[in-house]
């Protein structure tokens, strides 16, 4: 018999999930820096539609209820939890599509029309937030008619775009810790691949049932 | 157990510090090229009075480099093509020459110094100089030069026991005049800091200097040789992309320009090896021009930006 407490597959969904809280921590750091409400720190130096009330309202709503949205939605994907505790699994659910339909996308819709580096970069964060929006209601709509295996398809593509709030930042830091190209390539390189990255990794798992797999 | 590894992990990398933000971060700002918040009056400069005396033809600048005469003495090496034994670009500016006395100052390394004394014909043709500074500040020294055929030479000795205490110079007469289109020049005698820095190698000397080429030169581009702050005005998109090296290059030569002495000793080092550049002036707060002001204040808030955030866990 082999036992359970030295299982791979249990030892590697720890390591994910630390990892994960890790990066979570890191960014509750960078949500304190908005904490209190304040227009001249950090990002938001550098960005002149702060001025406006509208990008005000929309800024704050995002960065305070994404961070709750990437809170709720890691314990999620535990099997366990959805077993033992399925009435904590749905409230954090509805916390999750909750804040991401009425406050984090449409405010990151707004932000996506002001974003540094043009075009380019302002196409990828509208289409970014269309599509968070998209698949967070399908995933809604799916548990609401009880098709299970939709609404965790579309979970999980909802969840690769929340978690883009962390990849583009360490894929950032990545690039510039490899090629340090100037600031304004960077941001329009990590602006895609931020969330194109994670959609792709989303299809596979999806397309594979990795999930199946491993049990979560 | 091995499952405590990936807590224990956690916990170590969270004690690790934050590295959502670089706090130690520093864009310096000296202190004489501050843009004050209101306007600085400078009295008017007297009209020097007219006279006939033909030493009076020597009155103006006198450029050129303050040696270190100790042999002995500490310095830089960057690869091969760049030796630094600590020579500074100096201007020695006399200010009134009459009856055998003379009145002026020195600017060196961001110090502007008086000095005053005497001067008789020299046997030789040309004239010799005796000139003393005040004596209040620690780097303050005994000047004896003679000028002869357009050049000015002689030795210069510090009043206190210094780290250089004796200096030599050869200076040529050089006038100063404010120019805002004036570029850095792409001198090629001038080292590919980029390529070398890796092989710096810095004698008792603090880190100042390597530290500066890796982490300011070493990241500029050749943008430093396209782009004017003085001439024009700077609009967001031509800023935002730039290097950490850049920015701050391109603000300092706003100050070169104005013939600001440097006490930075990286900058100074990159300034002095240009040809137009002359320190007139320790302090230089009410020389700007708008147009400067306004690229000096965006300048700096994407330097710091990019001195905080450009290599963090973050957007910046």
């Amino acid at each position: 018999m082999i036992k359970r407490i030295l299982s791979y597959q249990s030892l590697l969904k720890l390591s994910a999930a630390a990892v994960l809280a890790y990066f979570t921590w890191l960014m509750l750091l960078i949500t304190w820096q908005y904490i209190p409400v304040r227009f001249d720190v950090a990002f938001l130096k550098l960005k002149e539609p702060i001025a406006y009330r509208h990008y005000q309202v929309a800024f704050f709503g995002h960065v305070y209820t994404s961070i709750v949205v990437l809170i709720c939605g890691i314990p999620q994907f535990s099997q366990r939890l959805r077993l033992r505790w399925p009435a904590v699994h749905r409230w954090a659910g509805y916390a999750y599509v909750g804040l991401i339909l009425l406050v984090a996308a449409p405010a990151g819709l707004v932000m996506a029309l002001y974003a540094n580096g043009g075009w380019s970069a302002q196409l990828s964060f509208v289409l970014q937030a269309v599509l968070w929006f998209w698949f967070t209601y399908r995933a809604l709509r799916a548990i609401r008619k009880g098709r299970v295996g939709e609404h965790r398809d579309f979970m999980l593509r909802s969840f690769a775009l929340t978690l883009s709030a962390i990849s583009l930042r360490l894929f950032k830091w990545g690039i510039v810790a490899l090629f340090a190209p100037p600031p304004m390539d960077t941001y329009r390189i990590v602006a895609w691949a931020g969330w194109l990255v994670n959609l792709g990794l989303a299809e596979l798992w999806i397309y594979y049932r990795i999930d199946h797999h491993l049990k979560i | 157990m091995f499952r405590l590894v990936p807590l224990l992990s956690l916990l170590f990398l969270i004690s690790c510090g934050n590295p959502t933000r670089n706090d130690s971060a520093i864009v310096e700002v000296e202190e004489g090229t501050a843009v004050p918040a209101t306007e600085v009056v400078v009295p008017p400069e007297k009209p020097d009075a007219p006279t006939a005396d033909p030493v009076a033809e020597l009155e103006g600048f006198w450029v050129g480099d303050f040696e270190n005469a100790d042999e002995e003495g500490k310095s830089l090496y960057v690869d091969e093509g760049f030796y630094w034994n600590r020579t500074n670009k100096i201007n020695i500016s006399l200010d009134q020459i009459a009856e055998g006395k003379v009145t002026g100052h020195s600017v060196v390394a961001g110090n502007d110094r008086p000095f005053g004394g005497t001067y008789t014909a020299a046997s030789g043709g040309g004239y010799t100089f005796t000139v003393r500074e005040p004596g209040d500040d620690r780097y303050d020294g005994t000047f004896s030069f003679t000028v002869k055929d357009d050049l000015l030479s002689g030795t210069w000795e510090a009043y206190k026991d210094i780290d250089i205490s004796k200096r030599t110079y050869t200076l040529e007469k050089k006038a100063f005049t404010y120019n805002p289109d004036v570029m850095l020049e792409y001198n090629t005698a001038f080292v590919d800091w980029t390529k070398s820095v890796e092989k710096t190698s810095t004698y008792d000397m603090g880190d100042e200097v390597e530290e500066w080429v890796t982490t300011q030169f070493a990241t500029a581009t050749d943008l430093i040789y396209e782009l004017n702050a003085s001439n024009e005005l700077l609009n967001k998109s031509e800023v935002e992309n730039l290097k950490r090296g850049d920015l701050t290059i391109i603000r300092n030569t706003i100050y070169a320009r104005h013939g600001y002495s440097f006490k930075n000793r990286p900058l100074r080092l990159f300034f002095d090896k240009q040809e137009w550049y002359i320190p007139v002036h320790a302090d230089i707060r009410a020389d700007f021009t708008e147009i400067e002001k306004q690229n000096i204040k965006l300048l700096l808030k994407y330097e710091k930006n990019a001195a905080e955030y450009y290599d963090s866990f973050g957007r910046g």
